[in-house]
């Protein structure tokens, strides 16, 4: 007990010590990143993921010399975990801005929180670097110190839609009609209007609009709906469980979509999803996926990074590492060109980014570069098609890996 | 309509039908005999859905095989729960009805704590088993597809509820159970150990979601919070077919099975899932003690 009280004592000396510098420190040695993100509760393995990307791009960034516009000063990430929850996000943001003196701040995943963190970040005019929130609102604000490289939520379905024109464009093949199946609450509901409206724009039937209540039993149902319905292809909104009982279920009763599966992610990007299931179960199915799934193959310097990921958390690199890794290597360039640890001219900095090159497009976007409400305009996800149980990506082409042919139209089962 | 989606819609229908009246099974049983609505059920399919993915996942065990392991495993947790933790409540009120509230809250309390105790061993991850036959089908015509795995699951769940029966009707045991249930203070005066009894019962409501579970997980998944899709429908499920009547859950799980299965053909699922509680409300207004419930 004893020794552990002792334990208790020196860690709060240490802590004490450590602000004490982190206060005094007015020149730049250090400059402080702070990441407000779910460390617990819902949402925490996304949480962790994103810090250990930052904390992998700040390793690399510190041994290579750190910022040498500041004289080689070293990045120190600090840390505030939101719980998921929007009124401890704006407590823990407020604490690392007047407590820490962080410099500029990433966050906060879930789009709630980081619609409330942002709005403090605001106040006490500390530049805000978003990770993962797709919100429309957060950059509809006219916000000044709020930065998105990532996808807004509009940006899914249109991407859906534009890779089925594309490969219909590429293949002189295309679909006329299609049907809806999205879990029937806020996400799915959305996504769903998003699809309708792009969808008329180009010009597509709606022949199925079905949405079910999450945590199903049974699609026998609902297949049998398509079945009778016969749309082209399928656009779908699941989360992991009720994906896999749909993707086992289309897999027994042999549903045949000439044009194939189009789901926008989350089971379908949920690690534990193609674990649970064969690979006849998945086979030929189109994934809008958050970040270039197959970035290890395409650039081969990413590898290094999976290493490092695997070695901390014990799986591969997915979007959220990503996009922690990319957003630490966007600060270090805005800090290069600001010349200065001074957040308004942070802040400007960032404005003026234009990154064409480089680690930050771990993410698979050919630039980084925002507009006047903060959003990056060039960000976008990529559709995956899974050939021979692999997740390849097929859209955009730029992207595409060498040597890769998206199989359009989908076989029949019968010819599988 | 066409008829021939109709005719697989009813197929679809019956075949999911027949696993809820097992699922609800275990539910009305204890219900009938102990007047206890375990709110654990969901909580107990999710162990029964556990025990063979884990036998297959380590040691490659067919989860039919898995029977043999599961639904003792669940016999003895029943019989666990209902001995160290609801017995006591029992012999509180002992001159009195059991005090529902208190009971249900209790088995809350108990559903609440496996499940989270669940999710600290083994993660919010959704799991799957994969074996070869779960993908096969009987084929009839162009359209009717019949998942061999769940037509299994139906035979199964028929056969249970009639060898529940049988137990019930013809063995000692399933006769001092029943009785039990009519009359306790005169089952304990003709000698029965009504504690005893009430173990067993418990026991057995929870060794069915154990054999449930296997046939049940080769074409569903596994998951901390799996159970609660089932737990609702069973509660439809045992008031509608009758407290307490083997048949009954049976029925009543046919008949939430088909509803939901035709009504998904005209509406979309959401709005499906209404017709399900209209006909529940409607048997509760015009046959209060369910469709083979027995007149009090």
């Amino acid at each position: 007990m004893k020794r552990l009280l002792c334990g208790i004592g020196i860690c709060l000396v240490v802590l004490a010590l450590s602000s004490l510098t982190a206060v005094a420190g007015e020149k730049v040695d250090e400059v402080r990143i702070g990441i407000v993100v779910p460390l617990s509760g819902i949402g925490a393995t996304v949480g962790t993921q994103m810090k250990t990307g930052a904390t992998i791009a700040i390793e690399e960034i510190n041994a290579k010399g750190g910022i040498k516009a500041l004289g080689g000063a070293k990045l120190r990430l600090i840390a505030g975990d939101s719980q998921g929850k929007p009124d401890v996000g704006a407590s823990e943001t407020e604490r690392l801005i007047q407590r820490e003196n962080v410099h500029v701040m990433i966050g906060s995943y879930q789009s709630a929180t980081t619609i409330v963190t942002t709005e403090v970040a605001e106040r006490y005019k500390t530049p805000w670097v978003v990770l993962a929130s797709v919100s429309d609102r957060i950059t509809g604000r006219g916000f000044k110190y709020v930065f998105r490289p990532c996808n807004m939520a509009a940006y899914d379905a249109n991407e859906q839609l534009q890779a089925i024109k594309h490969l219909t464009q590429e293949f002189g093949k295309g679909p006329k009609t299609y049907g809806l199946l999205v879990e029937g609450t806020e996400w799915g509901k959305s996504h769903a209007e998003n699809v309708r409206r792009i969808a008329k724009e180009i010009g597509y039937d709606l022949v199925l609009d079905e949405a079910y209540p999450p945590g199903q039993a049974d699609f026998s149902p609902q297949i049998l709906k398509i079945r009778s319905k016969r749309p082209d292809f399928l656009i779908m909104a699941m989360y992991t469980p009720d994906h896999i009982l749909f993707n086992k279920q289309q897999m027994e009763q042999r549903l045949d979509l000439a044009f194939g599966l189009h789901s926008v992610g989350s089971g379908a990007e949920d690690p534990a999803f193609y674990k649970a299931l064969p690979v006849q179960a998945v086979e030929y199915m189109f994934v809008q996926e958050d970040f270039q799934i197959d970035i290890t193959d395409v650039a081969p310097w990413t590898q290094a990074i999976d290493k490092k990921t695997r070695e901390m958390l014990g799986y591969e690199l997915n979007a959220y590492v990503a996009q922690g890794y990319s957003n630490a290597y966007i600060i270090a360039d805005a800090l290069e060109r600001a010349g200065s640890a001074d957040k308004d001219k942070i802040r400007d900095a960032l404005a003026k980014t234009n990154i064409t090159s480089g680690p930050a497009l771990i993410t698979g976007y050919q630039k980084i570069a925002f507009d006047a409400t903060g959003q990056n305009v060039d960000s976008h996800g990529v559709i995956s098609e899974n050939l021979k149980g692999k997740r390849t990506t097929v859209w955009p082409v730029a992207n595409r890996p060498k040597g890769i042919k998206p199989v359009w139209p989908i076989p029949a089962w019968k010819d599988r | 309509m066409d008829p021939i989606i109709l005719g697989v819609a009813v197929v679809n229908g019956i075949l999911l039908g027949g696993l809820y009246g097992a699922v609800a099974l275990g539910l009305s049983l204890i219900f009938g005999v102990m007047r206890v609505i375990n709110f654990a059920h969901g909580t107990f399919l999710m162990f029964g859905l556990f025990i063979p993915y884990w036998l297959w996942q380590l040691f490659g065990i067919n989860p039919y095989v898995s029977v043999l392991v599961a639904a003792p495993i669940l016999f003895a947790v029943g019989y666990g729960v209902q001995a160290t933790i609801i017995a006591p409540l029992f012999k509180r009120e002992r001159a009195m009805v059991l005090e529902p509230l208190s009971v249900l809250l209790l088995t809350a309390g108990v559903g609440l704590i496996l499940d989270n105790l669940t999710l600290m061993a083994f993660g919010p991850n959704v799991r799957a088993v994969q074996v070869r036959f779960a993908s096969t089908s009987l084929w009839i015509g162009e359209t009717l597809s019949i998942n061999v795995p769940r037509l299994i699951a139906f035979v199964a769940s028929v056969a249970i509820a009639v060898a529940l029966s049988l137990f019930l009707s013809r063995t000692d045991l399933g006769r001092s159970i029943r009785s039990t249930a009519q009359n306790r203070d005169a089952a304990a005066l003709c000698g029965i150990n009504v504690p005893q009894i009430y173990n067993i019962t418990f026991g057995l409501g929870c060794a069915v979601l154990g054999i449930v579970g296997c046939v049940m997980v080769p074409f569903y998944y596994v998951s901390p919070t799996v159970g609660l899709a089932f737990g609702v429908k069973s509660f439809i499920i045992v008031v509608l077919g009758g407290i307490g009547s083997i048949p009954g859950s049976i029925l009543g799980g046919l008949i939430l099975g088909i509803v939901e299965s035709i009504t998904a053909q005209f509406v979309t699922a959401t709005s499906a899932a209404t017709f399900s509680f209209l006909i529940f409300i409607l048997v509760l207004f015009f046959r209060p003690t369910g469709l083979m419930g027995l007149k009090v």
